[in-house]
């Protein structure tokens, strides 16, 4: 599905390159659950943004569903983006003007979808995570774990291929983090869509098919579960 | 998506109302007075456009080289009109047109006060004023009289006026006329207008003027055919002045005049009736000319204001994108598109400007009855409705939309996404364009507040100048034409006698400074003096004129009762007594009319000013031959009580004359109204540099916030190693004090150079002085460091604590 090879992310501080990932190469097929781990300022969350095209690398090559992104103009990586992707954010990043309704809508708004199919689909989606009777609360008025559970409904109405996870439950509790990531299990084996997480809990990259151990701008290891 | 769109933008207005509500005030302030001011441009500039044949309309002039600079007149001699149409076949249609004092109009017992003026039957073929009653060649008879509709129903009220006589005085014998036809009222925009229209040869002393071409007395208008070339028909009227005009260039070659650019020092010439409004360097033109420059000073305070005011929209939606970061953001992580962002943040400056756009009109038509008022303006609201002015609006609309709303779009678009994600807002080094349209604001302001404080000075010297006369002791009286005047002042003299504290009673022709009847006329009499021509005011004047308007006798004497030959006698102020002769002039003899003894000159007064300080003081000769009438009447008392002496004056002149109504008024007030133009000016100035500051300030106030935003960090830092809080404030403020400072040095020769050019109309004027500059940066500095330390005071007393966990 896609493909790293020899990624690295520099900034230029006075005459040193500072790197923030260094020759990095990393494949991931369809319908896998990926855990990324490591220290603060290893580099997992710039590799996460790389392969969401949030952040562009300063070397190397990426290819995704077979195009060449580092090629790409930015029109058609958007696109692509658009397409295959979805973000799921530790801090939810939820529209603080809009409702659950409106944040799940969007999307798809942005794709251009017609408002009696855009309607469908968001009543579909609330259904499916029993918020109906949250469509029309802000996001000020949900506890942590609804929010995010809108956040991951949010980045799933487009029907993408990839779930990018950024710290997907770093802020809520044990109880609401374990619905969470039982959730991206379901999506990932019933739904089989690809997930990429990036966490700190050894208990919660568990849930994954692989975890890739970052340290220092590189992948220290990997090994498949 | 659209209604997406606006939802979004509704409740993202709503979140920032404070930051969008001042947004909304300074621009809705803004397009309200831009709005009042441009629509005075546009009323301005649309004088006599509604003439069908406006193009091809001229006004005849003559200019004349004397001592100085060529000067421009249209007013014309009798015989040239005929000549010209008969000489001229380019000629289609011409007209002379004269006007005059109010006449009084007599049908049945009903007396009113109507203006007249004297035309040729060509004048309704020129000049679109529709004829809605009576025959379309209204003006056939000799007897016949126009009326416009208000004047007919004032007259007749709802009978049928067509056919109906009326006796109309306007010299000294009334006449009868037949009405003929009623006119439309002549637009607000006319520079001609009268009540009543009548035959010229009706008028006074037409037929001893019939074939004399040395006095000049009223107006032509020509109307060219369609296809005449008007530069090839000017040059053609070169032979016409060499063969009428003979005598009048030999006596301007033999004075040593200069020759004008085409060698003669005479010539004739016509200018575009459509530039009539503006016409302001030419004599005798109808309608209250204006300057350009005012009208262009208006249209340049419109679009400074606007652009205070859209600078302002940039700079608060930049402070305002600052807590928007995020959410772009979030956006472009769903999937958004550049123009998609674009387009939403498009939506809601539209929606902020139009919410202004509505308020603003709104401001606009509450504050225009004063407007209209204090400006003297004949705008009206649904002017905005024609389809330039409308579409003036929409362009702007638009402009201000796209420039005010993409910049801060543009800007938030490129923000780095991961980081706006990650909750830094991008606190790079405060923008230079930021920094650039700040100076500009500032600027703008600063000129404004030069130019107000400059005006207003000039306007306290021309109201303290002494003037060479008492102004304050003295009541000046219009008489009215219904009367013979030196009956009227004998009989108020008479009237008058024995009450206390009056100093003098006398008369004049020519009014000092504009009455309540808002007339003001000029007389100059050219004659030859031994060899060469002198040109001096004339005015009639009564017994006791000095005296009464405590004029200085410099040598000789007044005229006095004592004298009888005082009649043929004159007094001539200092100017003239220097173009007759050095030494003691009083005793000679000058040669003043054709045809009549010489007069002599019996004394010397010091010169007053008897025009407005626009001029310098010009000869003048005073007389007491009554070529002219008297028609005001100078009463000066000395007293302590200003208002009951007025009313005391205003008793005694009903109880002499019970028909006339008193339009007296002091020759303060007279005076004052002489620079009624200025005034406007400046106050349109003060209230544009206030309204200017006011924004500025606003626009200030939201870039003080987002700075202060922006350096929470760095003050919270400062503060834990032991900062203080009023160096805090310093360390604040004084990079905004820097920018002001740079604004004011800039405002400074712009504002120099426009204040000169401004003073030069004027022959009494201020010098301007170092410290006006100095005032108006010190206001700028002092207003825009009040806006930033509340800020800054607020920043540096906030808990350290605070500011250092949020990052």
């Amino acid at each position: 599905m896609l493909s790293l090879k020899n990624i690295s992310k520099y900034y230029q501080a006075g005459g040193n390159k500072t790197y923030v990932l260094n020759n990095v190469s990393l494949d991931v097929d369809a319908g896998e659950f990926v855990s990324i781990m490591g220290p603060s300022g290893s580099g997992k969350s710039t590799l996460l943004n790389i392969i969401g095209m949030l952040d562009e690398p300063s070397e190397g090559y990426h290819y995704f569903m077979k195009e060449p992104v580092h090629q790409l103009k930015e029109k058609a990586r958007s696109a692509l983006y658009k397409q295959y992707i979805g973000f799921v954010f530790q801090a939810y990043h939820l529209i603080d003007e809009l409702t659950v309704y409106e944040n799940i809508e969007t999307p798809l708004i942005y794709q251009d979808i017609k408002s009696s199919e855009r309607k469908a689909l968001v009543a579909d989606m609330l259904d499916r995570f029993q918020i109906v009777g949250k469509k029309d609360l802000f996001p000020a008025q949900l506890s942590g774990g609804q929010q995010q559970l809108v956040g991951i409904a949010r980045a799933l109405i487009t029907k993408p291929r990839l779930i990018l996870a950024d710290e997907p439950t770093g802020n809520l509790n044990s109880k609401q983090g374990e619905e969470i990531m039982e959730l991206f299990r379901k999506l990932n084996k019933e739904d089989k869509v690809t997930i990429i997480q990036v966490t700190h809990s050894e208990k919660n990259a568990e849930y994954g098919s692989r975890i890739i151990n970052v340290l220092d701008g590189k992948i220290d290891s990997s090994r498949n579960l | 998506m659209f209604k997406n769109y606006i939802k979004t933008a509704w409740r993202n207005l709503w979140k920032g109302r404070v930051f969008n509500g001042m947004n909304i005030v300074g621009l809705s302030v803004a397009i309200a007075s831009s709005t009042l001011l441009l629509l005075t441009v546009f009323f301005e500039s649309s004088y006599d456009g509604f003439h069908k044949n406006i193009d091809n309309i001229y006004q005849v002039y003559f200019t004349v080289s004397r001592q100085g600079a060529p000067q421009k007149t249209g007013s014309m001699p009798v015989p040239l009109a005929p000549t010209l149409k008969a000489d001229y076949p380019d000629v289609k249609y011409i007209t002379r047109v004269a006007g005059g004092p109010p006449a009084t109009i007599t049908y049945g017992d009903k007396q009113i006060q109507q203006e007249v003026s004297f035309v040729d039957p060509d004048y309704f073929n020129i000049f679109t004023f529709p004829i809605i009653k009576g025959s379309k060649t209204a003006l056939s008879g000799l007897n016949d009289v126009v009326l416009t509709n208000a004047s007919a129903k004032a007259i007749f009220g709802d009978a049928d006026p067509i056919g109906k006589t009326i006796v109309v005085k306007y010299d000294d014998q009334p006449k009868s006329f037949i009405v003929s036809g009623i006119t439309e009222d002549y637009p607000a925009n006319s520079s001609l207008g009268s009540d009543l229209t009548v035959r010229f040869e009706n008028s006074e002393s037409y037929n001893q003027l019939l074939k004399v071409w040395d006095s000049r007395t009223h107006i032509v208008y020509v109307q060219l055919n369609a296809n005449a070339n008007p530069a090839r028909f000017e040059q053609g009227l070169k032979p016409f002045v060499k063969k009428y005009l003979k005598q009048d260039l030999e006596d301007l070659k033999r004075d040593g005049a200069k020759p004008l650019a085409d060698g003669e020092r005479e010539s004739l010439g016509i200018f575009p009736f459509k530039n009539n409004h503006f016409n302001t360097d030419m004599g005798a033109v109808y309608g209250s000319s204006i300057s350009k420059t005012y009208v262009g000073a208006l249209l340049v305070i419109a679009i400074f204001i606007l652009i205070i005011a859209c600078i302002n929209f940039v700079n608060l939606s930049v402070a305002r994108s600052f807590t928007r970061a995020r959410e772009i953001g979030v956006r472009k992580t769903l999937g958004a598109g550049k123009w998609q962002l674009l387009t939403q943040f498009w939506t809601e400056t539209v929606m902020i400007c139009l919410i202004a756009l509505v308020a603003g009109i709104g401001i606009a038509a509450l504050v225009m009855p004063g407007f209209k008022a204090a400006f003297q303006s004949g705008i009206k609201l649904s002017m905005l409705l024609q389809p330039l002015q409308l579409f003036t609006i929409i362009g702007l609309f638009f402009f201000i939309t796209i420039a005010a709303g993409f910049y801060p779009a543009l800007l938030m678009l490129r923000y780095k996404t991961t980081q706006v994600l990650k909750g830094s807002v991008n606190t790079q080094k405060p923008g230079k364009v930021r920094n650039i349209l700040l100076v500009v604001q500032f600027s703008l302001a600063t000129i404004l507040t030069i130019c107000t404080l400059i005006t207003w000075q000039q306007i306290s010297y021309l109201q303290t100048k002494p003037l060479g006369y008492n102004k304050n002791e003295v009541i000046s009286i219009p008489i009215g034409n219904s009367i013979n005047g030196l009956q009227a002042l004998q009989l108020f003299r008479n009237q008058m006698a024995g009450e206390p504290g009056v100093v003098g009673i006398s008369g004049s022709y020519i009014n000092l400074g504009r009455g309540k009847d808002g007339s003001s006329s000029n007389s100059v009499r050219g004659f030859n003096y031994k060899g060469h021509e002198i040109r001096t005011h004339e005015q009639t004047v009564d017994f006791d004129f000095m005296k009464t308007l405590d004029i200085k006798l410099a040598v000789g004497r007044d005229f006095s009762r004592d004298y009888v030959a005082d009649s043929n006698n004159v007094v001539i102020n200092e100017k003239m007594a220097s173009l007759i002769g050095k030494g003691n002039v009083v005793g000679t003899y000058l040669p003043m009319r054709d045809n009549e003894p010489p007069m002599q000159i019996v004394g010397v007064f010091k010169n007053y000013n008897f025009q407005s300080l626009h001029e310098e003081v010009e000869p003048l000769t005073l007389t007491m031959k009554k070529d002219f009438p008297i028609s005001y009447i100078f009463v000066r008392l000395k007293s302590n009580n200003l208002l009951n002496d007025f009313d005391r004056v205003k008793a005694k002149w009903h109880a002499a004359f019970p028909t006339i109504e008193f339009t007296g008024s002091w020759l303060t007030e007279n005076t004052e109204k002489q620079y009624r133009a200025e005034k406007r000016l400046s106050t349109i100035f003060i209230s544009a540099a206030i309204i200017a500051i006011i924004i500025s300030c606003i626009g200030l106030l939201a870039i003080s916030i987002m700075v202060i935003v922006q350096r929470t960090k760095e003050i919270g830092i400062r503060k834990v190693l032991g900062s203080s809080v009023s160096s805090i404030v310093i360390l604040l403020s004084r990079e905004f004090a820097k920018l002001v400072l740079i604004a004011s040095i800039i405002a400074f020769p712009v504002a120099w150079w426009v204040m000169h050019k401004w003073l030069e109309g004027f022959a009494y004027r201020i010098t301007i002085q170092w410290w006006i500059f100095a005032l108006s940066a010190l206001i700028a500095l002092t207003i825009a460091l009040l806006t930033i330390s509340i800020q800054a005071v607020r920043a540096a007393l906030a808990n350290p604590v605070k500011s250092l966990k949020s990052e």
